[in-house]
């Protein structure tokens, strides 16, 4: 086992940052990536699936086209579409922006999906009761049917944003200098020490996911979560 | 604008894919064996919960469902030199190394959500099951044959389609390694006659009738496995 090779300052130093002050990248750039693909998947998610269970029947079928299609393609494929494709159509898109833009489009499919099902699980009591109060639509989704669906939705949404974590390490094949890509390059520096190198990308991904997965169940808590959705509402 | 040209598709690119076609789906239907297989003794392993294999099932599970699947092919291609001794390199060579290695990564990785959902199924099953087939004198291997394995398979059927089709979609990532699946074919076809669009279109093409095609074939079997049911869920 060649473990101090692959532990030397400057490895640890570029797994954690990359070369940062040039350039981000390793763990650092990965959880950019995600925490960006997150919120952006989650909003569009939201957006979509609110679609495709109140809308209009075109506004309905647009969505569940969207995520039929969506859902049955490898996302290899789409960060593909959104890295090769542009230049051929004049236009040279970054590899951050290629990666994030597959992985918002992707995970969306997956996330409406989610909000659909949670919106279906609000009981018809609630929507009365907001109704006879004279909500206005709006205000029913905004004040009642979205924060219920949001709560219901809080495990199948952390086994989601996860899968989003470990899509991160595709942006490798493109050549983005996440910590896959990082890990990479040290391989192919020493080429002596493989498996401690792959096994310590396991590991990190392993922690970040476990942690992600615990910052979730924080909002299990049904109180916690009203304070929170409270002040974003306000 | 682009001009594009789908003829392109007719000649030799198009054998290229068709042949990275055959690769994806020989790659899929190997490691959905081995996930199958794998899937199925650990879940009920880790339902059973016999003292010391417990800890040992939860890494298993959990460690294989929080780990990117691209990291864990590129951990056993690379460390499979190290790990195995040099004879079995060297035989595992004349079979496509690549190609294997890519099985065996992907069959353990969806084997880790396997087990999950057959855990599930079991403990979906009630206790008074199993206790009505003792009353009525089944043996073990009956309980397993007439009692469990129907109500677990009907219950399963849904989530396991979709895992079936996750893993379809993931043999993608073998091209990481050197695979000439589909993905790979495409990119080879972009590298040497710039028309990157229509095989990328071909390409996604192909995943989403293969995928559809596994969503419907689970339907069906879906409905099949319910058909003594009354009511159907």
């Amino acid at each position: 086992m060649n473990w101090e090779l692959v532990f030397t300052a400057n490895n640890v130093r570029r797994l954690l940052i990359g070369d940062y002050p040039e350039a981000l990248g390793g763990v650092a750039l990965t959880l950019v990536l995600s925490v960006i693909a997150i919120v952006l998947a989650t909003l569009l998610g939201f957006l979509i699936g609110y679609m495709r269970f109140a809308g209009g029947r075109p506004l309905r079928w647009a969505a569940a086209g969207y995520v039929e299609l969506l859902r049955n393609i490898p996302l290899l494929v789409l960060i593909f579409w959104a890295y090769f494709a542009p230049p051929y159509f004049g236009y040279e898109p970054t590899k951050f922006t290629s990666v994030l833009v597959a992985l918002v489009l992707f995970n969306a499919a997956y996330i409406a999906e989610v909000v659909r099902s949670g919106l279906l699980s609000v009981s018809a009591g609630q929507t009365e009761a907001a109704r006879a109060m004279g909500m206005s639509p709006l205000q029913q989704a905004l004040y009642v049917m979205l924060p219920i669906a949001a709560y219901n939705t809080i495990p199948a949404l952390t086994g989601r944003y996860i899968t989003l974590l470990k899509g991160t390490s595709l942006a490798f094949l493109i050549g983005l200098s996440e910590v896959t890509e990082i890990g990479r390059q040290i391989n192919n520096r020493l080429l002596t020490a493989p498996v401690e190198i792959y096994a310590t990308l396991l590991v990190i991904y392993f922690c970040l996911n476990r942690s992600l997965s615990g910052g979730m169940r924080l909002f299990e808590d049904r109180r916690r979560f009203n304070r929170i959705f409270c002040f974003f509402a306000r | 604008m682009y001009q594009f040209d789908w003829s392109i598709l007719l000649g030799e690119s198009g054998r290229l894919l068709l042949r990275g076609a055959e690769v994806t789906i020989e790659l899929a239907a190997l490691a959905l064996v081995l996930a199958l297989i794998l899937g199925f003794i650990f879940g009920v392993l880790r339902w059973s919960a016999i003292g010391l294999l417990k800890p040992i099932c939860w890494l298993y599970v959990e460690f294989l469902r929080n780990t990117p699947p691209l990291v864990q092919i590129l951990f056993w291609y690379f460390s499979a030199t190290v790990i195995l001794p040099n004879s079995v390199i060297l035989t595992l060579r004349d079979y496509g190394f690549q190609f294997i290695a890519a099985t065996f990564a992907l069959g353990l990785y969806h084997s880790g959500f396997i087990a999950e959902i057959v855990r599930g199924g079991l403990n979906a099953i009630p206790r008074g099951q199993y206790e009505a087939a003792q009353a009525i004198g089944f043996s073990f291997p009956q309980t397993i044959r007439y009692i469990l394995l129907p109500q677990l398979l009907r219950i399963t059927a849904p989530t396991l389609t979709n895992e079936a089709v996750s893993l379809v979609k993931n043999t993608s990532l073998a091209l990481a390694i050197g695979v000439t699946e589909i993905t790979y074919q495409a990119r080879y076809i972009d590298y040497t006659s710039f028309r990157g669009v229509e095989a990328l279109l071909a390409v996604t093409t192909f995943y989403l009738v293969l995928c559809l095609a596994i969503a419907g074939l689970g339907h069906g079997l879906q409905r099949w496995l319910s058909r003594h049911r009354r009511a159907v869920a």
